[in-house]
């Protein structure tokens, strides 16, 4: 099962499609009166798991895994009927324990009060009741159908790339966190589960930091429901490609030999713009990063699709700013879709929503619990 | 109504609408009886009330109390686990989970039922037949658990508490690996194995590289504690029957110096020729101090295994440095197992009288399964007989005297 990605509960039952996903936003699409405020929670939120997971010192992949569970709850439930505070607290608990770094109950109710107590959150009565923290887990762990075990893509990342150098740090990071790796363990890792191929990607210096990074960046998103995370690691590797100059220009190099595309190490002169220490280190052949991810046995208009998601959020989240004086300083010089949008905006959102929603729930016009299509009133209003 | 409750309960509207969905643990099963009791919770035997109407061990992790009061506290490391990893997997040599139920701030974790383990056959040829288990059933038990193993570990799972009360046999005579309540993935871990769990396998079953203070540790302990199972089937007792010595009170791990002899005493004191690793070892200074001992593997095997190459494939599972003891995978390969007589699906087809009798449950106890809110259920009541396993309880007790009485346990820390 650790290898075997297609036996997994998570691509069995976890991996849903864009209507699946909709349907999931049906309700909270009822009471926001811009939709696109929608895609910026899915920002929000990630953030503010990133935030309570470095206060408690998780790993990059447990805050991952617990980003992952955050998304699979609300797969099944609305924002506006829930408290999303108290599932991020819980999943960041949760992710802990499953990715075996726990961390203790009182220490995850303590950082989270001191984070979203304050600004921009502001939540105005966080529990400090161990208990309260743990009966959410209950029942997280009950709407996650028991299903713990996360696929990630950094794991193909690795398995996919080797740094040439100057990615010592990255390397570093990731021998402290795979422990006893190297006692017996990876000699036996068994066949790629997403296909055959061969051999590992050589990335320039940073190259495949650029790439972790942007695999970090797509649980902003819903990719993590959409796509396997194979799929995502070689997007972010495709986009590494295009984004990262250093990894680009080996890229383009090769593409400017004529010979892209036809073996994965492409022998070639270096370009005459190149200069000439960089030429001197050039000894060995050329390997073209792109023909090296066409060889991989994956769909690639699928890639080319999981990343056009990718710059997708990034797009959103160019305009998802922290500080709101930032947004101030430019109210202008943008049209009215492209406006600049805060957590303190999001925070006063979400609350509306809820209130509104709780409204609703007690006081039904019929008897029975009625939402209002604010969407539609809207529509109405303007034809 | 107003909004304030926003505030005071956010997550009523949840709430409500979780509960009003969930169903309870009496509503889809009828308790038959008590299994047995450990340091977790206690296991039930249930029927489903559905049509299959079939039967299920139910182990229910126990609710924490602050007083009287049974509250929420948060599911443990071991249930998360346990949980985690049955959710993943499926093999025929592995207890099925069916389902997990959240219940009244108890986690049950419903699981195919299995009639007996290897525990029951040793202590029913032990007290009852006072025979040997035959070669044939012996091959089998082995074969099978091996075969699970394999599947285990090509998850890159390891058990880390293979004994002989916590490996199944169903009423088919099919070998079923249970309690993950210690196992753990070892593929890519964010954290050392050692940093969670200082102490893993019981001590009768623990590699001599666990006794002699490794910190990295990989399948080989697994496959270690089969040797010591494959030993113990054959002899009707614990090969390496040591005491185990306790953590002081800064929870340091001791020197486990009585279960290293017991170990030396068969199969010799270990050279750095056999274990090169040996002598980097924490625990080598102090191992230099033991007596020496030479290898009589071979004379403890004549009257027990009575088959060369039985013999063999201990020896192998035996071998000091885990880089050279036999994978799960080599062991299957291993000629014992291609010579008649050969291993069988059903383990006990050559001879059904030696399979154990049922499982016997108590119905006194059966309805503390669903604690009223009056009277939660009491932790004071004590079986005799019962064990710290799923399985190990029922009709048979753990012979406790002397220097054998915590054998079994496991102490678990962190």
């Amino acid at each position: 099962m650790a290898t075997d990605f297609w036996a997994s509960s998570q691509y069995k039952r976890w991996i849903v499609d864009r209507a699946t996903l909709r349907q999931a936003r049906a309700d909270d699409l009822l009471y926001v009166e811009d939709p696109e405020h929608l895609d910026f929670l899915a920002i929000y939120f990630a953030e503010v798991v990133g935030k309570l997971g470095k206060k408690l010192r998780l790993p990059q992949r447990a805050i991952a895994t617990a980003t992952v569970f955050f998304r699979r709850f609300y797969l099944k439930n609305s924002y506006c009927e829930t408290d999303p505070f108290i599932v991020i607290a819980a999943c960041c608990y949760v992710a802990a324990k499953a990715e075996e770094c726990p961390v203790h109950i009182k220490n995850v109710v303590g950082d989270a009060r001191q984070i979203f107590c304050h600004d921009p959150y502001n939540v105005k009565s966080f529990t400090s009741d161990n208990s309260k923290l743990a009966e959410m887990e209950f029942y997280l762990v009950d709407d996650l159908e028991c299903d713990l075990t996360v696929f990630h893509p950094y794991r193909t990342l690795l398995a996919l790339c080797k740094s040439v150098d100057g990615s010592e740090d990255l390397a570093a990071a990731q021998e402290e966190e795979a422990g006893e790796v190297g006692t017996g363990i990876a000699a036996d890792d068994g066949p790629r589960y997403w296909g055959t191929g061969e051999g590992q990607l050589e990335l320039p210096p940073n190259g495949l930091q650029t790439a972790w990074f942007i695999v970090n960046d797509t649980y902003r998103s819903e990719l993590c429901l959409l796509y396997p995370p194979h799929l995502i690691a070689i997007a972010a590797l495709y986009l590494t490609c295009i984004f990262h100059p250093a990894t680009h220009e080996t890229v383009a190099a090769v593409l400017a030999s004529g010979s892209a595309g036809t073996t994965a190490s492409a022998a070639v002169d270096p370009p005459p713009r190149r200069s000439s220490r960089q030429a001197a280190e050039r000894k060995k052949p050329v390997q073209d990063p792109l023909a090296f991810l066409a060889e991989l046995n994956v769909s690639l208009p699928l890639i080319a699709t999981i990343a056009q998601e990718i710059i997708a959020m990034y797009t959103l989240w160019d305009r998802y700013k922290e500080d709101a004086s930032a947004a101030d300083a430019t109210p202008d010089s943008r049209g009215d879709d492209e406006a600049v949008v805060t957590p303190v905006l999001l925070t006063a959102v979400l609350l509306k929503m809820r209130e509104a929603r709780f409204q609703d729930m007690s006081h039904p016009s019929s008897g029975r619990p009625v939402a209002v299509n604010k969407m539609l009133e809207r529509t109405q209003a303007a034809g | 109504m107003d909004a304030s409750i926003l505030q005071n309960d956010p997550m009523r509207m949840y709430r409500s609408k979780r509960d009003a969905t969930r169903r309870s643990v009496s509503s889809k099963y009828s308790i038959l009886g008590f299994i047995s009791s450990g340091t977790y919770g206690r296991v039930y035997k249930a029927q489903s009330l559905g049509e299959d109407a079939k039967i299920h061990a139910i182990k229910k992790f126990k609710p924490d109390k602050e007083g009287d009061v049974i509250t929420y506290t948060g599911i443990s490391q071991s249930a998360i686990r346990e949980i985690a990893l049955n959710r993943e997997i499926d093999h025929e040599n592995i207890v099925a989970l069916k389902e997990v139920i959240l219940e009244d701030k108890s986690i049950y974790m419903v699981f195919e039922f299995a009639e007996h383990d290897f525990l029951q056959v040793i202590q029913h040829h032990a007290t009852t037949l006072r025979t040997a288990i035959t070669q044939p059933v012996l091959k089998s038990l082995i074969y099978q658990l091996f075969n699970g193993l394999i599947y285990l570990h090509s998850c890159h799972i390891l058990h880390r508490d293979l004994k002989p009360a916590n490996i199944l046999i169903n009423a088919q005579g099919v070998v079923k690996i249970g309690d993950l309540g210690l196992a753990r993935l070892i593929y890519q871990p964010l954290q050392p194995l050692f940093a969670g769990d200082k102490v893993v396998v019981t001590i009768w079953y623990r590699a001599p590289e666990l006794l002699m203070g490794a910190k990295h540790y990989n399948k080989a302990i697994d496959c270690w504690a089969v040797g010591c199972v494959m030993a113990e089937l054959a002899s009707l007792r614990p090969i390496f029957k040591g005491e185990e010595a306790k953590l002081d009170s800064k929870k340091n791990v001791p020197f486990q110096r009585d279960q290293l002899l017991k170990i030396f005493e068969v199969l010799g004191t270990p050279e750095e020729n056999d274990w090169p690793g040996v002598k980097d070892m924490i625990e080598y200074q102090n191992m230099k101090r033991l007596d020496p001992y030479t290898n009589r593997l071979y004379e403890w095997c004549q009257t027990r295994v009575r088959s060369p190459s039985g013999y063999d494939l201990l020896r192998q599972l035996f071998a000091y440095d885990p880089d050279n003891r036999l994978t799960a995978k080599e062991a299957l390969q291993h000629k014992w197992f291609h010579e008649d007589p050969y291993p069988t699906w059903n383990a006990f087809q050559a001879a059904q009288q030696q399979m154990p009798p049922h499982r016997r449950i108590t119905q006194d106890e059966a309805p503390s399964m669903v604690p009223l809110p009056a009277a939660p259920f009491s932790h004071t009541q004590s079986k005799p007989g019962s064990s710290t396993s799923m399985s190990g309880g029922g009709p048979y007790v753990v012979p406790s005297g002397g220097n054998g009485g915590n054998g079994r346990k496991k102490q678990r820390m962190g």
